[in-house]
């Protein structure tokens, strides 16, 4: 990259005197309120919140009180493998939001893209008004959306009666613990349901989520396709029209163009909305506490929820910083995975050689014919 | 730059109108299903709670009442709601404005020890999720006293991550000579911030505008808990706890999405009113 | 680089010193709220009295009560109806500021008052002695008798006697045995309305199983007894009736609870406590109702029997006032007019007379006091109760023996 000469380093030798004295001073003075507010409000908490999972404090007084005992992993190890309650809890909170995750995050961002691009043909007229459309529903409040759900998908709702006009019996959506992907089946075969992961059967694990949790993903889909079309159409705007040009030309058709010249060309955005989508669902607390606070039979249970459960309901502080934490580092592993996953992979040296050109002594071979000698540009 | 020609495709017209029908009718139908829950939630508000019941499609009430709407501010705390989400949401505005801006041209534009690290720090920080502070966020709030008032409601929500970087950002990208000429003028650092830097840097403080109003407007964790007082409870959390707890008896539908609606428009009124603003603002956000 | 490490190890030190100051601060705190010399708190401040209402009409009367006593003592009192009553008083008391009288249920006793939040008054109390020695029992915990209680209810069968006399019954049919209530709720089961249509969960279910001779733990709650025949007749019962069509759970007819079943018609017959009659005139006043005794099982009589209790905070400034309001809210006049409002019984014995002098119809419910169990009370049984709730929504297609096994795991993991 050409380098033109830096007009800071001319400032930055000034720095000790002259126009830019109080700089230092203004910079801690101007940083000030961010550092208190975040240490207080996001540092200290973390670090405090790490304590408490790690003591037995009952929830009265501070946690910091000398009568609070240290008690090293116990409240880990009860989440993990404990076999009581709290392990049981724990899988099925883990296993309502692994499922969440599935659905939401692969339709959500299937969704938006397939807006963003619907959205973004040039052919299109009242473009603003579906842009406004589909966004409308990611500014209003988790709170209000969930009790609109809950109306929505009542029993003799709006959604079921839809579903008769088609001549489907809609499910009492909020109220039907039976997860989707057993069909109906009530007890599994034997070696799934004795064989548990977490306190629960391996037959639960497979069951999928349950209907009241499936209303919960369309939710979501609903109200955060929005924001990522927004990324997407971004993304899209900025991308060069010539390469589709080049494309056309080459002869690929309308699906080809999209699936391997455009996708790959927003890699980044994809990852952003994956990465965003990903922290967000794991977290997923507004809506339960809103609509059905784990119920029915604890299948939308998640473990944000758990967490606050087990510390302002039950007064089991510790235990709720523990799920908080593993949380935590389940979030951190999945965006770890996903990174992985879509990272750019080098192509192999195999492949590599069908784009070489042939070698002789003195250059390489130039599709024209003449020798080149070997440069590098 | 040369715009490029697009190659035609030698289409029969007829095809290419067949298509463009697709394109719209598939659009329309999809921007109906977003819609039509809104209108629902209206309409209903004004059914008796039997209609709301027996005919939940429909958009026109059989009667229109606004029994609703009448319990709804005669007979329930949500006028309180109003004024206490109303209060937190203007101060944690403009405070937002305020010290993320500071922040941001602190780490733009101002050197000093220690910046590199902050700014480390401060991306750090936004990537723990929410619900790890859930609980210590209660902890910190009780041991600091502000507990169950309007300074542990507001004063947590001052500064968010997210917002510095925005200015940040926007910061680095205004050209360094207006500042440096007000330097050599003789303005002090405080003086180029406020009067000169700020006023250039309105699309980034919109920004910074609607995302906090949104934002606060629509919180609920923190303010479950951050208050226990019901003359502290706010939009968010009072009609929470009508849609589900043990105030919520009975189905009273159309009090609950009477709430729902009346909660949704302030928000929804500057997102109108913004609308350019927040459908351009992506553009650029987006750096990988 | 090395500037670099010593910026992080600033950084880290500004943290750990953050750390500390806080632990400092916060060690101060700890002293606090362990006055046991049996002196009570007194202080100018208003009172806030907390309560988990079943409805407008129970909220109303508790007002009236408190302004009454407010008026004549002096002492400002304000009263606010908690939308999750369980985790308002956790956080009170977790944060230091907890409501100075609330309601407390026997299983929110045990986990409060083993953390001190509580102040053990029960001996304090004037009228102490009055109280059914049953419901003292519920409210002693490691032998201190903690709180007043404030009423108590008991399941009965309730009756819509329009759909009764629609379907051919008269007084002769009503039920006393299991298999004459089979009987009867498929009579009254029609496409409009179901037979019997109760909450699911063990606060209802359990009846059952007390009338076949079990219950979820013992009387005292130092045993668990879940996985025992007894229940499992109970629940097979139960789930028989429901996979006939003749009984369904509340939330599968769309209502919250039993009597809003029943009062918007859906359910010919529930099974509820003394709180249906309030809730129903304020609701649903045109149904006609009668209340019979629930039907004898196969170990004969059994129900449950529900109370509440004043909690008075250990932490409230104002202990002395908070007496002399609990004294009255659980005179006879204060109690009596409660029940009249939204329905429980009296706790005191010197109001049972009276009571049933003005409440005739309502005799069933005083009577099941006699052969009433009471719910677990032992620590964290309220977990496992909610958790054998979630599992019992699905009853119909499980296995009762599985469920109860299971509850009973938990729960002997909590008496150890």
């Amino acid at each position: 990259m050409t380098t033109i000469p830096r007009q800071p380093r001319l400032s930055e030798r000034r720095r000790a005197s002259g126009i830019r004295r109080g700089e230092a001073a203004s910079g801690w003075l101007f940083t000030a309120p961010m550092l208190i507010l975040l240490g207080l409000f996001l540092v200290i908490p973390v670090l405090m919140a790490l304590w408490v999972s790690f003591s037995d404090w009952s929830g009265r007084g501070s946690p910091f009180a000398g009568s609070v005992g240290f008690v090293g992993f116990d409240n880990y190890a009860a989440l993990l493998g404990g076999g009581g309650l709290a392990e049981q809890d724990f899988g099925t909170a883990l296993k309502n939001n692994a499922w969440y995750v599935v659905l939401v995050v692969p339709l959500q961002t299937a969704v938006a893209l397939f807006l963003a691009v619907m959205v973004n043909r040039q052919i299109l007229k009242g473009r603003g008004f579906f842009r406004t459309a589909f966004y409308f529903p990611s500014v209003t409040s988790s709170v209000a959306i969930t009790v609109l759900w809950l109306f929505l998908f009542n029993s003799t709702g709006a959604v079921n009666k839809l579903l008769s006009f088609v001549g489907v019996t809609g499910p009492n959506w909020f109220n039907d613990p039976a997860g989707i992907l057993h069909f109906g089946v009530t007890t599994g075969p034997a070696f799934l349901e004795n064989s548990t992961a977490l306190g629960i059967p391996l037959w639960d694990w497979l069951g999928g989520p349950s209907v009241a949790m499936t209303a919960f993903v369309l939710l979501a889909i609903f109200t955060t396709s929005g924001t990522f079309m927004l990324l997407f159409i971004a993304a899209l705007q900025n991308l060069n029209g010539e390469v589709f040009e080049a494309a056309e030309m080459d002869g690929a058709s309308g699906w080809q163009r999209f699936w391997r010249v455009t996708l790959p060309q927003l890699r980044p955005t994809l990852f952003t909305v994956l990465t965003l989508g990903l922290i967000g669902c794991w977290q997923v607390f507004d809506q339960i506490y809103t609509g059905t606070r784990g119920a029915p039979g604890k299948t939308t249970l998640t473990p944000a929820y758990l967490s606050y459960q087990a510390a302002f309901q039950d007064q089991q502080w510790g235990q709720g910083a523990a799920i908080a934490f593993l949380l935590f580092v389940i979030i951190v592993l999945f965006t770890l995975l996903q990174r992985w996953v879509l990272s750019e992979k080098k192509v192999s040296k195999r492949r590599l050689r069908a784009y070489r050109l042939p070698e002789t002594e003195g250059g390489v071979v130039a599709p024209t014919g003449e020798i080149r000698t070997k440069e590098r540009p | 730059m040369t715009t490029p020609t697009l190659h035609r495709r030698a289409n029969p017209a007829g095809r290419l109108i067949l298509g463009r029908s697709v394109l719209y009718a598939v659009l329309i139908a999809i921007a109906v299903v977003y819609i039509f829950p809104f209108l629902i939630d209206v309409a209903t508000s004004f059914k008796t709670e039997s209609d709301a019941a027996a005919d939940p499609l429909s958009l026109v009430p059989a009667t229109i009442t606004t029994a609703a709407y009448e319990k709804l501010f005669l007979n329930s705390d949500f006028p309180i709601w109003f004024k206490n989400s109303a209060i937190v949401t203007i101060v944690v505005t403009l405070g937002r404005v305020f010290f993320d801006s500071l922040a941001g041209y602190a780490l733009a534009r101002l050197h000093f020890r220690g910046r590199n690290v902050m700014f480390a720090g401060l991306i750090a920080v936004m990537s723990v999720p929410a619900v790890v502070l859930l609980i210590p966020k209660f902890l910190v709030i009780n041991q600091l006293g502000i507990y169950d008032s309007y300074a542990g409601m507001i004063i947590p929500l001052l500064t968010d991550a997210a917002g510095i970087f925005i200015m940040k950002n926007f910061f680095e990208s205004i050209p360094q000579s207006v500042e440096e000429q007000a330097r050599i003028d003789g303005a002090g650092t405080f003086r180029v911030f406020w009067s000169v830097v700020l006023p250039m840097a309105r699309p980034a403080l919109i920004t910074i505008i609607i995302l906090s109003f949104q934002g606060s407007w629509n919180e609920l964790s923190h303010f479950i808990i951050s208050t226990q007082s019901p003359d502290l409870t706010t939009l968010t959390k009072g009609v929470a706890s009508l849609a589900s707890g043990q105030l919520s008896q009975g189905t009273q539908y159309p009090l609950k999405l009477a709430a729902a609606a009346i909660m949704t428009i302030p928000v929804a009124v500057v997102f109108f009113v913004f609308q350019k603003r927040i459908m351009n603002s992506s553009d650029g956000a987006v750096k990988e | 680089m090395q500037r670099r490490t010593s910026r992080w190890l600033a950084a880290g030190a500004l943290a750990a010193s953050g750390a500390l100051a806080l632990t400092a601060c916060g060690s101060g705190f700890s002293s606090g709220g362990g006055d046991d010399s049996g002196a009570l708190t007194s202080s100018n401040k208003a009172l806030s009295v907390l309560i988990g209402s079943s409805g407008d009409a129970e909220t109303t009367a508790v007002k009236a009560a408190v302004a009454d006593w407010s008026s004549s003592s002096g002492t400002k009192a304000t009263v606010s109806a908690a939308s999750d009553l369980a985790q308002q008083l956790a956080q009170g008391f977790s944060s230091g500021k907890p409501a100075d009288v609330f309601y407390l249920s026997t299983d929110a006793l045990a986990g409060f008052a083993s953390n001190g939040s509580l102040l053990a008054y029960g001996d304090k109390l004037s009228n102490k002695d009055d109280f059914y020695p049953s419901l003292v029992k519920s409210f002693t915990y490691d032998k201190k008798f903690y709180c007043a209680p404030k009423d108590f209810s008991t399941l009965a069968l309730e009756i819509n006697t329009d759909m009764w006399k629609a379907a051919g019954l008269t007084d002769a049919d009503v039920p006393t045995t299991w298999d004459q209530l089979e009987t009867v709720a498929k009579k009254l089961t029609t496409a409009g309305h179901v037979g019997l249509g109760i909450g699911g969960e063990y606060a209802r279910v359990g009846a059952f199983m007390t009338q076949a001779g079990g219950n979820l733990m013992n009387a005292d709650s130092t045993k668990a007894t879940a996985d025992s025949a007894a229940n499992v007749t109970a629940l097979d019962y139960v789930k028989k009736l429901e996979n006939d069509g003749t009984l369904k759970f509340a939330k599968d007819l769309g209502a919250g609870w039993g009597g809003e079943a029943f009062g918007k018609g859906l359910a010919a017959m529930t099974i509820e406590g003394n709180w249906i009659t309030g809730g129903l005139q304020a609701d649903y006043p045109d149904v006609k109702y009668t209340i019979v005794p629930l039907p004898k099982g196969p170990a004969g009589a059994g129900t449950l029997q529900f109370t509440n209790c004043w909690g008075i905070a250990a932490d409230s400034p104002n202990q002395k006032a908070a007496l002399a309001l609990v004294e009255k809210l659980t005179s006879a006049d204060d109690q009596l007019a409660f029940s009249k409002a939204f329905g429980p019984m009296p706790s005191i014995q010197s109001a049972a007379a009276d009571w049933k002098k003005a409440n005739p119809t309502l005799v069933p419910f005083l009577d099941a006091a006699d052969y009433a169990k009471g719910v677990p009370t032992a620590k964290g049984a309220a977990d496992v109760v909610t958790d054998f709730n979630s599992k019992i929504e699905s009853l119909a297609t499980s296995d009762p023996k599985t469920i109860l096994e299971a509850t009973q795991k938990n729960l002997e993991a909590l008496v150890k």
